[in-house]
C-alpha cells in the first residue's frame, strides 16, 4: 500500500474510540432519518392502498332499521354504484366462565363472504361464517381471552345469556378508521339476529359512490341527496359519515406526526454534524505536525486534502453500512408497527429506494460539509507553522481576539476564586483546574454544549407534551364524568330509575339525558354537516365543560345550545348570540348558540342543550332512554365493579337494559394512541441525547488527549490517579450540569412549539400546555449519569497514562 | 544532444542568495533575523554554516528550502538546468519542487509515528510522483540498508533509538535523489559517538556528489566541511573555504 493510504488507514484503525465515535455520529443521524423516511414511504403509500384494496364506503349513514327492499332502493339511487345493509348494535361479550364483559359492536351481515363493501381481511383459518356462530376483530381476542373455536357468551337485554361459536378473526380496514373511541367488532350473519334477540333489519347502509370516488364534494353532494330522499320515505337518519376511497381517513395525521419525527431526525443529523466537525477539527489539529512533515518531502494541498478525504469517506463508508441496513429494517418495522395498530396490511418487505437514497446522500454529505472547513484548515497549513507554531494554539477557530478574552476570563476565575477564599470558602484544586479546562476550548465547548442541550431540551419537552396530551384527554374525560353508563331499549320515567338505582350500594346520584341528531344547514338552504345534540340535565354535574366563549346552559333555555369548537370550522364568523339553522326531525328551526366549548374526538361537531326543553320536544317529558350514574368512588375497577351491579339489579327487576358500561372506558383507546405518538417521540428524544452524549465523551476524550502532556507534568508533580481522574470527570459534569440548566431552558418553547404541532396534527386543535418535572430531574439525572460515563473513560486512560509515555507524546 | 558542460566557476551557482533580508513582525515588535544576506553554493560543496545561537542559521535555511518566505532579496535555485526563483513559487509548487530537489533534515527527526521506516522513506516518492510504488519500496529498502537499518524496516518509529531515527531521515531526505541535502543541526540531540556517524555519513553523500548544507553548532566539525560560514546577527562575518 503506498504509504499515504496506508496513513489514512492508520488514522482509521490506530484511534478505533475516534472511528467508533464518529462513525457513530453519522450512523445515528442517517438511521434516524432512514428510519423515518423508509417508514414514511411504506406508510403512506400502503395505508391509503390497503385502505382502497377493502373498498371503503365513501357514504355510511346510520339510520332507524330498513329492509332488502329499502336497500335495493338505495342501490339504484342515482351516484350509488353499490350500497350494503348492515346491522350494527352494541352487546356484551366475554369467554365462556369469564368473569369480565367487554362492549362489542356487532356487525350482521348477509353474506359474510360476499361482502364487497369495507371487506374485512382474514386472519389465519377463517373459515365460512355460518348460523349462531361468530368472527371477531382480532383485537377482541385478548380483550376477552379467548381463541378461535371457543365458545363466546353473549348478554341479551333481559339479561339472558345466548352462546355463539368463535370461528374465526379478522382485521377491518377501513370502518370506523378515524374514530379512537370505536369499541372493536364482532360479525354474524343476519341468521343468528333472531337468536339475540335483533329484529333481521339493517340499520346502516356502506356505499359507493359510481364517480368522483376520491372529490369530497362530490360525494358530499350524492350523501346529502340520499339522506334526503331515504328521510323523506319517513326514515330517520341518525347520522351520516364519508369518506374518499384513495384516502386513509387518518393519512392527515399519520402524516403529520411522522413529519415531526422527521424534522425530529433532521435535528438530530444538525446535531450528529456538529459532534463530527468537532472531532475532525481535533484531529486534523493533532495532525497538524504529520502535514507539516509531508509537506516538507513535497505533499501538496490537493494531496494532503485528499487523504482527509478518503479519511472522512472511510467514515461515511463505515457508517452507511451499519446505519444502512439496519435503516431499512427498522423503517419497516415502525412501518408494520402502526399498519398493526392501524388495521392495514402491508405490502410486503421492500427497500424504498428515495429512503436509500437519502441515506447515502446525507451519509456521505454530512460529515463532507462538517469536515470540510476543519480539512481545507489543515492542509493548508505551511510547513513553517506545522514544524515550529505553537501547535495547540495554532487553529483557525482561536481567532486574534481569543487569547484576550480567555485570559480576560481567567482573571475572573482567579478573582472569583479568592473572593470564596476570602470568605472561607476554597475550592479544591481538581476542580479549578477541571473549571480553566472547560472554558479553554471555547469553540468545542460551545459545539458540545448545543448538542447536549438540545438533546435535553427535546427529551424534557417530549415529558411535558406527553403530560400536555394526557391532560388534555383527561379534559375531554370532563364530557364523560359518568361512572356508569345506562342505556335502555325503551325510554323509562326519571322517578322511576332514580328510585332503582338509589337501591344499588355505592351509587350516588343519577341524571337522565336526551339525545337528538341535527343538521346545520347553510343560509341557502344546503346541509353543512350533521351534528349530535346531547341534552344533560342543564344543572347536570356531569359535563364541565371548556368553555371557550358564552355560557353553559340554562334550564329555561329554549331552542339554545352550546355548540364545540368545531363549528368555527364551517362558519369560521360564528359569535355567541348567532343563530345557527339546524333541521331536526325534518324541521328547520333556528336555533341560538349561547356557548362555544372545547372539545375533541371522533365526531368532533357536537352540542349540548337543557334536557327539560329536549325531552319536551321529543315527547318524553320526564322520560330517558340513557342515564348516567355516578358512584362514591370513580377509579377504573370500582366502575367496572358498579356497572357490574348496576346491569345485574337493574335486569333482575325487569327492565329492557341494552348495557350498562363503566365510564371511562370510552378513553382508554384514545390514551392508548397518543401513548404510541409519545414513544416514538421519546425514541427519537433517546436518540438526540445519544447523540449529545456522543458529543460530550467525544469533546472529554480530545481534551484528555490534548493534555496528555500536561497530566504528565501533574503526575510527575505527584498528583495521584485518582486525582486526575476527579478532574476530568469534573469537568465533564461541568459540561452536563450546565447542559442542563440550558436545556431546560430550552425545553419551554420546545414544550410549546412541539404541543402545538402534535395537538394540531392530532386534534386539529392547539392545547394548553402543560409543565412536568418528571422529564427536568430525569434528564437531570441522565446528564449526569452520562457525563460522568463520557469521561471517566478518558479519565481512566489519562490516569493510566505513565509519565514516561505522556513525555513522548507527540 | 550536447555533451554536459563541465562543472566550472563560469557556471551559475547551485545555489544564489540575493540581498536576502528577513524581517519577523509579531505583537511584540519587528525583528530583522536576516540582513541582507549574499551568498553562492556550488554544486558539490559540503557548506557548514556555524553561529551563535539566535544568530539567524536556521532562518538562513528556511529561506533556502522555502519553508519560510523572504522579506526582500531573491534565492535561486538552479534545478535541472533551470533557474527557480524560489521566493516566487507559491505553496504547492514549493512544495513539490522541494520534495524533488531538496532533502531537508531537521534537529528532531519528523519521522510520522504510523508509519513503518520504510514506508516514512517511501513518503516522498509516493508524494512526488518519480517512482512507481514497486519501484520506490525497493529505493527505500536500499536507501535503509545504506544507512545500515535494512533490519528494522518493518518497525515504527518510537522502536528506534534517536541516532537510528535520525538516519531514517537522512534516507527519507535522500528518497527523491535530490541533488542538495539540508539540514538543521542533524546531530543537534545525539551523543557524539552517533553524531560522528551520521557525519560519516553525509560525508559519503558528499563523495557521490551530493551538495549538502548543514547548521551545526560543533565547531569541532569545522575542518571536516569543504567550506563554512560564520552569521552572527543576521549577517554573514566570514566565509572561509577549508582546503
Ligand atoms: N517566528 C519568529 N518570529 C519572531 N522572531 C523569530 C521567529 N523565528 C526566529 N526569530 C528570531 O530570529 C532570530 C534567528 O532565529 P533562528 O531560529 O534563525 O536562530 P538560530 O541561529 O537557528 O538559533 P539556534 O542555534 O538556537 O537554532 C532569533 O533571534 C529568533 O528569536
Ligand atoms: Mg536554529
Amino acid at each position: 500500500m503506498r504509504p499515504r493510504w496506508r496513513k489514512v488507514l492508520s488514522d482509521l484503525v490506530d484511534n478505533i474510540a475516534r472511528t467508533i465515535l464518529v462513525v457513530s455520529s453519522i450512523a445515528v443521524g442517517v438511521l434516524a432519518v432512514g428510519v423515518i423516511a423508509g417508514a414514511y414511504v411504506i406508510i403512506s403509500n400502503d395505508m391509503s392502498a390497503g385502505y382502497a384494496a377493502s373498498h371503503p364506503a365513501n357514504i355510511e349513514i346510520r339510520m332507524d332499521d330498513f329492509d332488502d327492499d329499502f336497500l335495493n332502493a338505495i342501490q339504484n339511487f342515482e351516484g350509488i354504484a353499490n350500497a350494503e345493509g348492515r346491522r350494527v348494535f352494541g352487546m356484551r361479550v366475554r369467554s365462556v366462565g369469564g368473569t369480565q364483559w367487554t362492549m362489542l359492536n356487532i356487525v350482521a351481515v348477509q353474506d359474510f363472504e360476499e361482502i364487497e363493501i369495507n371487506q374485512l381481511t382474514a386472519i389465519g383459518e377463517t373459515g365460512a361464517l355460518g348460523k349462531n356462530e361468530v368472527i371477531v376483530d382480532r383485537d377482541v381476542l385478548d380483550k376477552v381471552d379467548a381463541q378461535v373455536g371457543d365458545v363466546l357468551e353473549f348478554q341479551l337485554s333481559d339479561g339472558t345469556i345466548k352462546r355463539l361459536q368463535l370461528v374465526g378473526t379478522v382485521r377491518d380496514p377501513a370502518t370506523n378508521m378515524d374514530d379512537f373511541l370505536a369499541p372493536p367488532a364482532a360479525y354474524i350473519t343476519m341468521s343468528t339476529l333472531p337468536a339475540l334477540h335483533q329484529p333481521e333489519n339493517y340499520n346502516r347502509v356502506y356505499a359507493i359512490v359510481d364517480s368522483g370516488q376520491d372529490d369530497d364534494t362530490h360525494i358530499r353532494a350524492v350523501a346529502t341527496a340520499l339522506k334526503d330522499k331515504i328521510e323523506k320515505s319517513g326514515h330517520a337518519v341518525h347520522s351520516t359519515w364519508r369518506s374518499k376511497t384513495h384516502e386513509h381517513p387518518l393519512a392527515a395525521t399519520v402524516n403529520a406526526i411522522l413529519g415531526i419525527l422527521m424534522a425530529l431526525g433532521v435535528l438530530i443529523v444538525f446535531l450528529s454534524s456538529s459532534l463530527i466537525a468537532n472531532t475532525l477539527s481535533a484531529l486534523l489539529n493533532q495532525h497538524l505536525r504529520h502535514i507539516g512533515v509531508m509537506k516538507l518531502v513535497g505533499a501538496r494541498d490537493r494531496q494532503i486534502f485528499g487523504m482527509y478525504l478518503a479519511l472522512i469517506l472511510s467514515f461515511s463508508a463505515l457508517a452507511l453500512l451499519i446505519a444502512v441496513p439496519l435503516g431499512g429494517q427498522g423503517a419497516y418495522a415502525l412501518a408494520r408497527y402502526t399498519a398493526d395498530e392501524m388495521s392495514f396490511s402491508l405490502q410486503g418487505y421492500r427497500i424504498v429506494p428515495i429512503a436509500l437514497v437519502i441515506q447515502i446522500a446525507i451519509g456521505l454529505l454530512v460529515p463532507l460539509v462538517a469536515g470540510f472547513v476543519p480539512i481545507i484548515n489543515g492542509s493548508r497549513v505551511t510547513v513553517l507553522k506545522a514544524i515550529s507554531g505553537n501547535l495547540v494554539q495554532g487553529t483557525g477557530d482561536q481567532a486574534e481576539g481569543g487569547a484576550k478574552r480567555e485570559s480576560r476570563l481567567e482573571r475572573l476565575q482567579l478573582r472569583f476564586t479568592q473572593m470564596l477564599n476570602r470568605r472561607g470558602i476554597q475550592i479544591p484544586r481538581p476542580l479549578l483546574i477541571s473549571l480553566r479546562n472547560t472554558f479553554r476550548r471555547r469553540g468545542r465547548l460551545a459545539l458540545t454544549l448545543f448538542t447536549l442541550t438540545m438533546g435535553g431540551a427535546i427529551f424534557i419537552s417530549v415529558f411535558n407534551v406527553r403530560v400536555t396530551l394526557h391532560d388534555y384527554i383527561n379534559a375531554i374525560g370532563n364530557y364523560f364524568l359518568a361512572d356508569v353508563t345506562l342505556d335502555f331499549d325503551r325510554p323509562y320515567r326519571l322517578n322511576e330509575v332514580k328510585q332503582y338505582a338509589a337501591q344499588v350500594p355505592g351509587v350516588v346520584t343519577v341524571e337522565g339525558w336526551a339525545f337528538a341528531n341535527a343538521e346545520i344547514l347553510y343560509p341557502d338552504g344546503s346541509t353543512a354537516d350533521n351534528m349530535s345534540i346531547l341534552a344533560p340535565p342543564a344543572e347536570s354535574e356531569l359535563v364541565s365543560p371548556i368553555l371557550v366563549a358564552g355560557r353553559w346552559l340554562h334550564p329555561d333555555d329554549k331552542k339554545k345550545l352550546a355548540v364545540s369548537d368545531a363549528i368555527l370550522d364551517l362558519f369560521p364568523d360564528l359569535r355567541v348570540g348567532d343563530n345557527l339553522t339546524l333541521r331536526i326531525n325534518r324541521q328547520d328551526e333556528a336555533w341560538q348558540v349561547v356557548g362555544i366549548f372545547k372539545f375533541v374526538g371522533s365526531q368532533r361537531l357536537l352540542a349540548y342543550a337543557p334536557y327539560e326543553y329536549i325531552s319536551l320536544d321529543q315527547n318524553l317529558a320526564n322520560r330517558a332512554y340513557s342515564y348516567y350514574i355516578v358512584t362514591e368512588r370513580h377509579d377504573r375497577p370500582y366502575q367496572e365493579m358498579m356497572a357490574e351491579k348496576v346491569d345485574a339489579f337493574f335486569r333482575d327487576n325487569g327492565f329492557h337494559l341494552r348495557e350498562a358500561k363503566p365510564g371511562l372506558s370510552t378513553l382508554d383507546a384514545a390514551v392508548e394512541s397518543l401513548d404510541i405518538l409519545v414513544a416514538f417521540l421519546l425514541i427519537m428524544a433517546l436518540l438526540t441525547a445519544t447523540v449529545g452524549s456522543m458529543g460530550l465523551a467525544g469533546t472529554m476524550s480530545m481534551n484528555v488527549l490534548e493534555r496528555t502532556r500536561e497530566i504528565g507534568i501533574m503526575r510527575a508533580i505527584g498528583a495521584v490517579d485518582r486525582e486526575v481522574m476527579r478532574m476530568v470527570i469534573a469537568e465533564g459534569m461541568l459540561i452536563g450540569l450546565i447542559s442542563w440548566v440550558l436545556g431546560a431552558l430550552l425545553s419551554i418553547p420546545f414544550t410549546y412549539l412541539l404541543a402545538t404541532i402534535v395537538s394540531l396534527a392530532v386534534f386539529s386543535t392547539p392545547i394548553e400546555v402543560i409543565f412536568t418535572p418528571t422529564g427536568f430531574i430525569i434528564w437531570m439525572v441522565l446528564v449526569v449519569i452520562l457525563s460522568v460515563l463520557a469521561s471517566a473513560l478518558p479519565a481512566r486512560n489519562a490516569a493510566r497514562l505513565t509519565i514516561r509515555e505522556v513525555l513522548a507524546y507527540e | 544532444m550536447s555533451p554536459a558542460p563541465p562543472p566550472s566557476s563560469s557556471n551559475p551557482p547551485l545555489i544564489e542568495l540575493r540581498e536576502a533580508v528577513k524581517t519577523y513582525v509579531s505583537a511584540a515588535g519587528s525583528f530583522t533575523a536576516l540582513k541582507g544576506v549574499s551568498l553562492t553554493v556550488q554544486a558539490g560543496e559540503f557548506l557548514g554554516i556555524l553561529g551563535k545561537s539566535g544568530a539567524g542559521k536556521s532562518t538562513l535555511l528556511n529561506m533556502i528550502t522555502g519553508v519560510d518566505h523572504l522579506t526582500s532579496g531573491e534565492v535561486i535555485v538552479q534545478t535541472n538546468g533551470r533557474a527557480v526563483s524560489v521566493h516566487e513559487l507559491d505553496e504547492n509548487d514549493l512544495a513539490l519542487w522541494r520534495g524533488r530537489t531538496l532533502g531537508v533534515i531537521f534537529q528532531s527527526f519528523q519521522l510520522l509515528p504510523m508509519l513503518t521506516l520504510v514506508q516514512n522513506v517511501m513518503l516522498p516518492m509516493d508524494l512526488c510522483g518519480l517512482y512507481r510504488p514497486r519501484e520506490s519500496r525497493q529505493r527505500a529498502l536500499e536507501l535503509l540498508e545504506m544507512v545500515e537499518l535494512e533490519d528494522h524496516a518493518y518497525k515504527l518509529p518510537t522502536f528506534i533509538s534517536g541516532g537510528q531515527q535520525q538516519r531514517v531521515a537522512i534516507a527519507r531526505a535522500l528518497a527523491n535523489d535530490p541533488p542538495v541535502i539540508v539540514a538543521d543541526e542533524p546531530t543537534g540531540s545525539l551523543d557524539s559517538v552517533t553524531a560522528d556517524n551520521i557525519f560519516d555519513l553525509f560525508e559519503r553523500l558528499v563523495e557521490t556528489g551530493k551538495t549538502i548544507l548543514m547548521v551545526t553548532h560543533d565547531h569541532g566539525l569545522m575542518p571536516r566541511f569543504s567550506r563554512y560560514l560564520r552569521i552572527a546577527d543576521g549577517e554573514l562575518v566570514t566565509e572561509e573555504a577549508n582546503a
